[in-house]
């Protein structure tokens, strides 16, 4: 698997993480300062799931579909940890200022 | 999180299951936290093994074009054959991208005739073996200085050491069995695992202690589910040998068969015949598995009319970790068995064991399990800090904790704080000991303890919260500096590295910079933390406390929390 | 020591001075969980013998269990309401892979 590849698989995890999170009422206050509505926080779960699925979906398409899985695990891992660092740094810098 | 009534309540209200769970997930992490820790973190770095015992070998040189591989293995052959001709089994491992040298071992000869070692390593249960590092291209015996490089923290984080490698897997087994019912118990204990993964609180003590423990636990949920139980499946045939005992010996060498490719040699003919070229074999291996798909040439009773050559396939290759070779008689060239099947149940083992030494990995993957066992690592850290933490709040006198508290804050310390420092002193001692030392490489390893046990000396003796300072400050001191050592006493300095695009040395010195700045962090943000004043009791029978606590100085370990995602552990890794 | 301490201490002295009886029920438990448990996971790995496949195949799959199976009762023995529970539990899962391992053997 490429380092093009690599990079895809983990713009997809990283959006998917994004977009759940945003489909989330306390990550929305941290990041919006508003709850969204119930379509909209619905809407942004959908858009969440839905990348994983294209995620899940390039795991398999790659050359050796059991190390897709291993790297889509260790991407949505990354990308998991990646989307809770950055709230926490924002909640963190806006409650100092 | 749990909502626990007042010790009097808890004795008449039955507990409900996730408050059972949180106890149960309690105690079978603190009782194992600390070997779990070093476990962890020895096991993570091995993911760099390769790596790391290049790191520590500066003589060798860095990797170049690797020749072909039926080349080498005739080379290697032709070399160990002068040294010991009469060898009955020999196995050349083929050299790799991530380790472009040629090893080798072979069984010497008895006493007393030609090619056998005085003083040659012994196996367990007898027969002695002679091994050593071949250059891939001119096959000539490289000599590096003796270490045991980065195979001492992978053997270590399954045998321990200083005592008979057994007893280490019994323990690390136990410890395993005490992971796998940590994971179910927390999970079942913690509901909302998944949805409240997002939730973080930062700055406030416990809350973010749990927090930071609960993210790492979450997001790293699979590896660590993975990494227990296959790691438990390395070991089965010794933890569970049970169904094997009740077996015939002819399935049971089914079994076997399953999980290692030793061939025995056959009983030697007495006659003398030429060995057929080695690369013949190994081309016929590359034809089945693709180019650089030979791992491994293994050459029984060289020169005789039984000897068998059998060629491994290369593991980085695939996921399973079953066996795949080739059986050829020795002389004729003739293919006498060939595996590279095994039914779904010995795969699905061989999967689980693949998928824990992750041998297949590329650089991206590899940094991924690195990082996420990292962070597994770190898990097992804010746990058992975490441990503390809570229970400090509920000290009835901050000063004077009791002997549990006590014991369990200062294993903390020496478990985490101080593995690092012993893990950078081997690297250090790699550095400093004479060439020529006796037992350099046992003396390597014996700096790790050293250190580790010095640093559980610190951690008795110096108030906690000091002692966490100092020790992180020293790791970080320890690791940042390897960098400047390594220039002052070899000939490989990070600039040279650097330019000429050695990515193992660069890379290790790059990721041994990033530690020490972890470690840096976690204890400027220890030394800075100036615990909050007390909130007023709800607990039933804790009268209030005065207010505010101590000055920082006095008190042990902080009770706000050091940055969430900032790892404890260190030690080198690449 | 100030009275609170006095008082934490001696809380833990009473319970501890009531002696093994308030203690059994969770002796009881981790003896379940950690003996009783690996008899169950050893069990498991001998009773798969008896699964209608080739043996190693059956071997493999029972090792594989028998971990999880050792973990599961571990949990199984705290999650239930009494050690008395937790005992009759494993006995119950025992029964049934005893009766195969039996049927293996004959």
């Amino acid at each position: 698997m490429t380092p093009a590849w690599h990079l895809l698989m983990f713009t997809l995890c990283l959006g998917a993480f994004a977009a759940l999170a945003l489909g989330m009422e306390r990550p929305q206050e941290t990041l919006l300062q508003r709850p969204l509505g119930v379509a909209a926080s619905r809407a942004w779960r959908l858009a969440g799931w839905g990348l994983l699925a294209a995620a899940l979906w390039l795991a398999l398409a790659a050359p050796g579909w059991t190390r897709g899985l291993v790297a889509l695990s260790g991407h949505t891992s990354a990308a998991a940890a990646l989307v809770l660092l950055a709230l926490v740094l924002r909640e963190r810098w806006g409650a100092t200022r | 999180m749990s909502k626990t009534p007042t010790k009097a309540k808890a004795q008449a209200a039955p507990r409900g299951i996730r408050q059972t769970m949180s106890d149960l997930h309690i105690w079978t992490g603190l009782l194992a936290g600390w070997i779990l820790y070093a476990m962890f973190l020895t096991g993570t770095v091995s993911y760099f093994r390769e790596e790391i015992s290049r790191y520590m070998r500066p003589e060798l040189p860095a990797a170049q074009a690797l020749p072909d591989a039926g080349q080498t293995a005739e080379r290697v052959a032709a070399s160990i054959l002068r040294q010991a001709p009469g060898t009955p089994q020999m196995r050349i491992t083929l050299p790799t991208p991530r380790n472009p040298t040629a090893s080798a071992f072979w069984r010497l000869p008895a006493d007393g005739q030609p090619g056998a070692e005085a003083g040659a390593r012994r196996r367990r249960g007898g027969g002695a073996f002679g091994e050593g590092l071949f250059d891939a291209a001119t096959a000539e015996r490289l000599h590096a200085r003796a270490t045991t490089g980065g195979d001492f923290f992978f053997r270590f984080h399954f045998n321990l050491h200083y005592m008979p490698p057994l007893w280490g897997r019994w323990i690390a087994g136990l410890c395993a069995m005490f992971m796998l019912v940590a994971i179910v118990s927390g999970v079942i204990t913690h509901k909302k695992i998944f949805i409240d993964f997002f939730t973080f609180r930062w700055g406030k003590g416990q809350r973010s202690w749990l927090d930071a423990h609960n993210a790492l636990s979450v997001f790293g949920l699979p590896f660590h589910f993975m990494i227990t139980w296959s790691g438990l499946i390395t070991l089965m045939l010794m933890y569970m040998p049970w169904g094997l005992q009740s077996m015939a010996p002819p399935e049971r060498a089914a079994v076997r068969a399953e999980m290692r490719s030793f061939i025995p040699p056959e009983q030697p003919a007495g006659r003398a015949a030429p060995l057929r070229p080695l690369a013949d074999f190994v081309q016929q291996g590359e034809q089945r598995w693709g180019a650089g798909g030979v791992g491994a040439v293994q050459v029984n009773l060289a020169g005789d009319a039984n000897a068998r050559v059998i060629v491994t396939r290369q593991q980085a290759q695939r996921i399973a970790t079953t066996p795949h070779y080739l059986v050829f008689d020795g002389t004729t060239g003739q293919m006498l068995q060939a595996k590279d099947a095994s039914g779904p149940a010995a795969t699905t083992q061989g999967v689980l064991y693949g998928l824990h030494l992750g041998r297949f990995a590329d650089i991206v993957t590899r940094w991924l399990y690195f990082l996420v066992s990292l962070a597994g690592t770190a898990m097992v850290g804010t746990g058992l800090v975490l441990w503390t933490v809570k229970r400090r709040a509920r000290l009835p006198d901050p000063d004077r904790p009791y002997f549990g508290f006590r014991l369990v804050e200062r294993l903390n310390i020496a478990a985490i704080a101080g593995l690092s420092l012993g893990m950078a002193g081997m690297l250090w001692a790699n550095r400093l000991l004479p060439l020529e030392m006796a037992q350099r490489a046992a003396w390597e390893v014996h700096a790790v303890f050293i250190l580790w046990a010095a640093a559980l000396a610190w951690a008795l003796l110096r108030p906690a919260k000091r002692a966490w300072v100092e020790l992180l400050w020293l790791a970080a001191a320890a690791l940042a500096l390897l960098p400047l050592l390594t220039a002052l006493t070899t000939e490989r300095p990070f600039w040279r590295s650097l330019m000429d695009g050695d990515w193992v040395f660069a890379g290790m010195e790059l990721s041994l910079l990033a530690l020490a700045a972890l470690h840096a962090a976690l204890a400027w943000r220890t030394q800075r933390h100036q615990p909050r004043q007390r909130p007023a009791r709800k607990a039933a029978d804790a009268p209030r406390r005065p207010a505010p606590v101590a000055p920082a100085s006095v008190t042990p370990t902080p009770a706000e929390p050091v940055p969430a995602l900032a790892t404890l552990p260190a030690g080198e890794s690449a | 020591m100030t009275s609170r301490t006095h008082a934490f201490h001696f809380d833990h002295a009473r319970r501890l001075a009531a002696g093994v009886p308030t203690y059994m029920p969770l002796i009881s438990r981790i003896v379940a969980a950690l003996f009783g448990g690996y008899a169950l996971g050893a069990l498991t790995s001998v009773a798969a013998l008896a699964l209608p496949l080739a043996p190693s195949e059956a071997a493999f799959t029972g090792m594989l269990a028998s971990f999880l199976v050792y973990a599961g009762a571990v949990v199984w023995v705290f999650a239930v309401r009494s050690a008395t529970r937790a005992w009759l539990g494993l006995l119950a899962a025992a029964l049934p892979l005893l009766a195969a391992w039996t049927a293996w053997g004959a």
